[in-house]
Parts: structure tokens; sequence; C-alpha cells
């Protein structure tokens, strides 16, 4: 999902595990992971689907998933993909489900220990800060490529740096080297020739957390609003997402919590996933920003419930909606993100003349 | 009379005895809105995006049928009836996502179960609910026990007696006693899935009634002991995530490998637990290569013929299979 691998490559190699990285999201992940999943199932399941049976071709035996209750349909995804590994021939395969919910963090690192041959709890802690700090330095490089994108002169440049980036982030092997990497980027993405002039619209991107993460389920969405010259903002961020982070972050955990109790009048508890997150986005942002973009996989139920609710909030601004599976096509996106900027810049001239 | 509506939608089909029995020892009327219509469905698909599921589409077109007819309506959100489980987010968001499509409806009365966070808590939202109606705690108390046993009697008259919630609620209308079952049959079919999918004869264009009519015993998940659902899921999954598991799961694996012909599993589109639970069922038939499975999934569309089709093919097929041993 997105660039997760990164650092939980960097986690896994500092604790000495054998580890297999699946080629990135492609066309073929998506055909074999539609090929062999329900119909009915979102998108996130068909991808890590795919993702799963490449990385079984490569010769992965286990493979980590989330589980537990309190998430959507996704507790149940490392059952099903189980069953559907062991159905087309890979029968030697372990799917090990980490609750998420109920074993909290402490589950989680267990859960790492005993696949890493019992290695010390110093060993799997220091693994996981490195983890995170290799996290938290894309997401920053992210967020300030989000800014330049939409105002800089030559198109591509920022997301070409920021490949760049997280490639040389990867390679990384000891904290000096991350800083360095992180610094360095970040220099250079602030000397990209921008155009001062321009003042960006302004659009945030929310929704369900794998769609907004991994570029590949949206066509790159992000990219394609930076070309149209729209600032994107985001709150989702893989390092704010699992919950972890909260340990090293307590400024994620108020974030969140702002976001619910702007969703407290329309949608009164978490329904799973990120309805609840949703709602309250739309609340919390409508004055400050010019749009908003919402991505939801089609057949998502704590989506659809926020989609429903969504129109009737009484802080209003236009909202989007996308919906990704396997039938979406570029072309049409871009057309439908065009018009929608177009409406947002009418919007605000109209806006600025009265 | 204060009168409490109650759509006849989602579960509704689960807990009706329950509820009823609650209100009314609280001195208030019950109203249940008339069964499924297309008006009703098509009210109710006008409101909600349209990938919502059906069930949600039909459960909306519900309660704009009782605006007007009732001075609140109960939606609960039941998100969990035993511990570690987890429900729907549609069965969450029911109260919020019916304030928002249905801004004319009355005041929406609101219960959250969830066993999860302790029988404490339970008690409290039923109090707090009882509230409603009387200040007195004792006969709130009186009311949730009195309705927490009619429940109780009427799960176990469908496993006990081996009836069908159809007919326990047709009888339960006319005040009497459930009718026998004509002899003999052809053959025994399960028709598995979620009650409100499998006895709202408008949304399954009558399928419980069709496969009689061809003159074969149905037999349904409510007619399964808890424990044999129990121990059926258990064997299929190791343990239910899915507050209502058991009905497709528990009941799809027990009756595979128990004396039925065939077995028929209904869903509705856009029903994201059962894509999952089904495709299970699905596989373990495909394994067990004993019992024959179909998965049907309704929509707003389905056709009518096309339904009667597949019917009569997966029945003739299994006449065919039973002449052939």
């Amino acid at each position: 999902m997105g660039n997760l691998y990164v650092a939980l490559g960097a986690m896994l190699q500092r604790l000495d595990m054998d580890y297999v990285i699946p080629p990135p999201t492609s066309q073929r992940t998506l055909a074999l992971g539609v090929r062999h999943s329900p119909e009915g199932l979102c998108i996130p399941f068909k991808l890590t689907l795919g993702n799963l049976i490449e990385a079984a071709e490569l010769g992965a035996d286990t493979w980590l998933m989330p589980a537990g209750y309190g998430i959507c349909r996704l507790g149940y995804y490392a059952k099903t993909q189980e069953q559907i590994l062991q159905d087309i021939g890979y029968g030697h395969v372990n799917v090990v489900g980490i609750g998420v919910s109920q074993d909290k963090l402490s589950g989680l690192l267990r859960t790492v220990k005993s696949l890493s041959n019992n290695a010390s709890w110093l060993k799997i802690i220091s693994a996981f800060r490195f983890g995170l700090s290799k996290m938290s330095a894309m997401d920053r490089l992210e967020r300030l490529t989000q800014k330049v994108r939409a105002v800089e002169l030559a198109k591509g440049t920022a997301s070409a740096l920021l490949v760049q980036g997280v490639k040389e982030i990867d390679h990384a092997d000891d904290y000096r080297t991350l800083k360095k990497v992180e610094k360095d980027y970040a220099e250079q993405l602030g000397q990209v020739p921008v155009d001062e002039q321009i003042k960006p619209l302004v659009v945030g991107v929310i929704g369900e957390f794998y769609v907004v993460l991994e570029p590949f389920s949206s066509f790159d969405i992000e990219s394609e609003l930076g070309k149209l010259g729209v600032e994107v903002r985001r709150s989702t961020f893989i390092s704010g997402w699992t919950k972890l982070s909260y340990l090293f972050n307590p400024f994620a955990a108020k974030e969140k919590d702002r976001i619910h109790r702007a969703a407290m009048p329309y949608l009164k508890r978490d329904v799973g996933g990120d309805g609840w997150e949703s709602v309250g986005e739309k609340v919390l942002h409508a004055g400050s920003y010019d749009g908003i973009v919402h991505l939801a996989p089609f057949t998502c139920m704590p989506e659809i419930i926020a989609r429903n609710i969504m129109p009737r909030t009484k802080e209003d601004i236009p909202v989007l909606t996308v919906l990704c599976d396997e039938q979406m096509a570029k072309t049409g996106l871009v057309t439908r993100l065009e018009a929608f900027v177009d409406l947002l810049a009418r919007r605000r001239r109209r806006d600025y003349n009265r | 009379m204060f009168k409490v509506g109650i759509p006849r939608a989602l579960l509704y089909y689960q807990y009706y005895p329950m509820w009823q029995v609650f209100f009314e020892e609280l001195g208030a009327g019950v109203v249940i809105s008339p069964t499924t219509t297309p008006a009703v469905l098509a009210a109710g698909s006008s409101r909600l995006v349209a990938d919502t599921c059906l069930p949600a589409k039909v459960f909306i077109g519900h309660v704009i049928s009782l605006v007007g007819k009732c001075d609140c309506i109960f939606i609960p959100a039941i998100r969990s009836v035993k511990n570690d489980v987890y429900n729907c987010s549609k069965f969450l968001g029911l109260p919020d996502m019916t304030r928002a499509t249905v801004p004319e409806s009355p005041p929406i009365l609101d219960i959250d179960v969830d066993i999860n966070r302790g029988k404490r808590q339970l008690y409290q939202a039923i109090y707090r609910l009882g509230r409603h109606f009387t200040w007195n705690p004792v006969k709130i108390k009186r009311a949730a026990l009195t309705a927490w046993q009619t429940y109780q009697r009427h799960r176990q008259t469908m496993a006990g007696e081996k009836l069908m919630l159809s007919q326990v609620m047709e009888a339960r209308e006319a005040g009497q006693r459930p009718p026998a079952k004509p002899e003999p049959y052809r053959a025994t079919i399960a028709v598995i899935g979620h009650p409100y999918i499998l006895f709202d004869v408008y949304v399954n264009h009558r399928i419980v009634r069709r496969l009689e009519q061809a003159n074969i015993r149905v037999v349904t998940p409510e007619m399964l002991t808890v424990s044999e659902l129990t121990a059926a899921t258990a064997r299929m999954v190791g343990g239910a995530y899915w507050t209502y598991e058991e009905e497709i799961v528990g009941a799809g694996g027990h009756y595979l490998q128990n004396t039925v012909d065939g077995v028929i599993g209904v869903m509705a589109f856009g029903c994201g637990p059962d894509s999952l639970m089904m495709d299970m069922v699905d596989r373990r038939a495909a394994r067990l290569k004993s019992t024959p499975f179909m998965s049907i999934t309704l929509d707003e569309h389905t056709a009518e013929a096309g339904l009667v089709t597949r019917l009569e093919a997966f029945t003739d097929m299994i006449q065919r299979r039973k002449k052939g041993r």
C-alpha cells in the first residue's frame, strides 16, 4: 500500500527476517486479484490479493494481514485470502492475521516476535522505530510535494523528486543517512522554481485509507490534481494511520479526535473503516478548503454510509466523490477532475467579486 | 396513545416479537409498516446513493411509509450481540443515515447494543430507551425481561418445531397456530440468507413459495438451534466475525453436510459481509463435492423470469441427481 513497503522492509531487514517485496502494484496485480476475488468485494481486497499472489510467485510463504473485529470487512480478509490462495494452488501458505483492535500494539509486536525466531525485544523495538522514522521522512517529503506540485513551473518536477527521494530513503541503512536524505530532498523540493503569483486552489483528499494512500487505485489522483494547479491537502498519511504512531506522535490522536467531534452532529458512532472520518473531515474543512475529493472503493460499506450523510450537512463545500474499482478509466477521471476544478475556480471568483 | 413505529425491514425480521412486547409492556402502541411494495422500494432508492445495498433501500422506504403514522421510529444501532464480533457498518449507521436521508421522519429512538462494552452498558442503554415511556425503572426492567423471554421462546419454537420464520409470523398475525407442512415432498432444499432477504417476499420474488409450489421442502437457518449454528461456524471459519455470520456460514456449513439435497444462498447485491460469507460457503461446497450449492444475488433489477429459470434448473438437477443414486 503506497510507500508502506519501504518502512516494513526496513523493519524486517533489521530483524534479519527473510522477506519478499512483491513488485509494485500494476495492471497485472489488478488482473490477478480480480480474477480470483468474489465480485462484490472492494478494490483494496482485490489489489492486496493480487499482491499476495505475486509475492507467492516469488516464494513467500507467510503474510501479515490486519485482522480482527471492529474494522469493516477488512478483519475477514485474512481468512478469505488464505482460502483463495489455497484453492489456486498455494497450499503451503500461511496468512497471519494481526488483530489490530483486540491485541493492540503488544499483540502486533508479539506476532512479529514469534515470526522472527524470537529476536530480542530490544531488537524488535528498535526495528520498529527505524521503520517509523522512514515512514515519517517519506510523509514529510510527500507533504512538501503536494504544495510544490500546484505551483511549479515545469510540471512533474516535484513528483519526480519524490520518487527519487523515496528510493533513496529505501536504501538508507542508518539514521544518519536517513536524516541526510530527508534534509537533502526537502531542500531540493524547496528550490523547485515556482510561480509566486498563483494562489492555488486548495482541495482536500479524504476517504478510505487504502485508496487514498495507494496511488495505483486512484490513478495517482494527487499528481493529476497537481497538474491542474491544485494544492492537495490530506490528513490521512501512512504514519498517521498506523495506530502505533500515536505512541510517538500524540498530535495525530488529537487530530482524529477533532475530526470525530466535527462528525458528531451527523454521525454519532464509529461505523468501521473511515466513514466517520470522512463525514468529520467534510464538516471540519468546509470553511478552509475550496473543495473536497472523496475517494471510496466501490461497495465500501462505511463510505456508503458517509456518502449518504455527507450531502445533508449544514457546512457546505463542493465534494467530488470518486468511486475506485477495476472498471475506472483514467480519461474519465481526468475529465471529471477538470470539470470539478473549473467549478471551484468559478466559485472562488464569484466569492472574490462579491 | 404514544405510538412507536417499527419499519418492516432489516432487523425487524430478527427481533420483532421482542421489540413489540417491550414497547407494549411499557404502555406504548406499536405501528409496523406494511409489507414491501414497489413503491416502498422506489421511495427508498430515491433517497440513497445508488450503490447502497438493497435491504437498506427497503428500510428507508419503510421509514418513509411510516411518516405521519407514528410519534417516533425505533431504529437500534446493533454493533454486537456476542463478544468479539462486529456488525456491518450499515446497522451501525442506520439511525444517523435515516436522520440524514429522511428529514421529515418523526424523532428516532435509537439504542446502542454492544456486548463488547459489557452488560452494564447494555442495561443502561435499555434503561435510557425505557425512560422515554416511564420513569419507573422496575417497570422497564420487567418489560425488558418479558421481551427477552418472548424472544427466547420465539427462537425455540422455530428451532424446536422446525418452523420457518414466515410461518410463525403469519400465524402470529392471524392469531393461530402455524399449519402443518404438506407431505410428501420431492426433495429438501436449504435456503440460506439473512431473514430480511428470505422473508421479504417482494425482495426475493417469493423464492421460498416457488420452491414449495414445486413440491420441495424448504429449510432455513432459523430452524437450527444456536448450538448447531455455533458448531458449524466453528468448523467452517473458527469463530464468527460478523454479528449475523451464523445465519450464513453456520447454516451453510451445517446444511452442506446434513441431509439436504441442495443449498441455495440468497444475498443482496452490495452486501459487504455476504460477499465474503457466501464465498466461504461456496468454497466449502466446492471442496466437499457432496451437496450442490447455488448462490443468487438480488438487486432491484432482478428479473423474475431469470430467477425462476435458475430455480427450475437447480431443482431439475437435484431431481436427476437423486434418481441417479
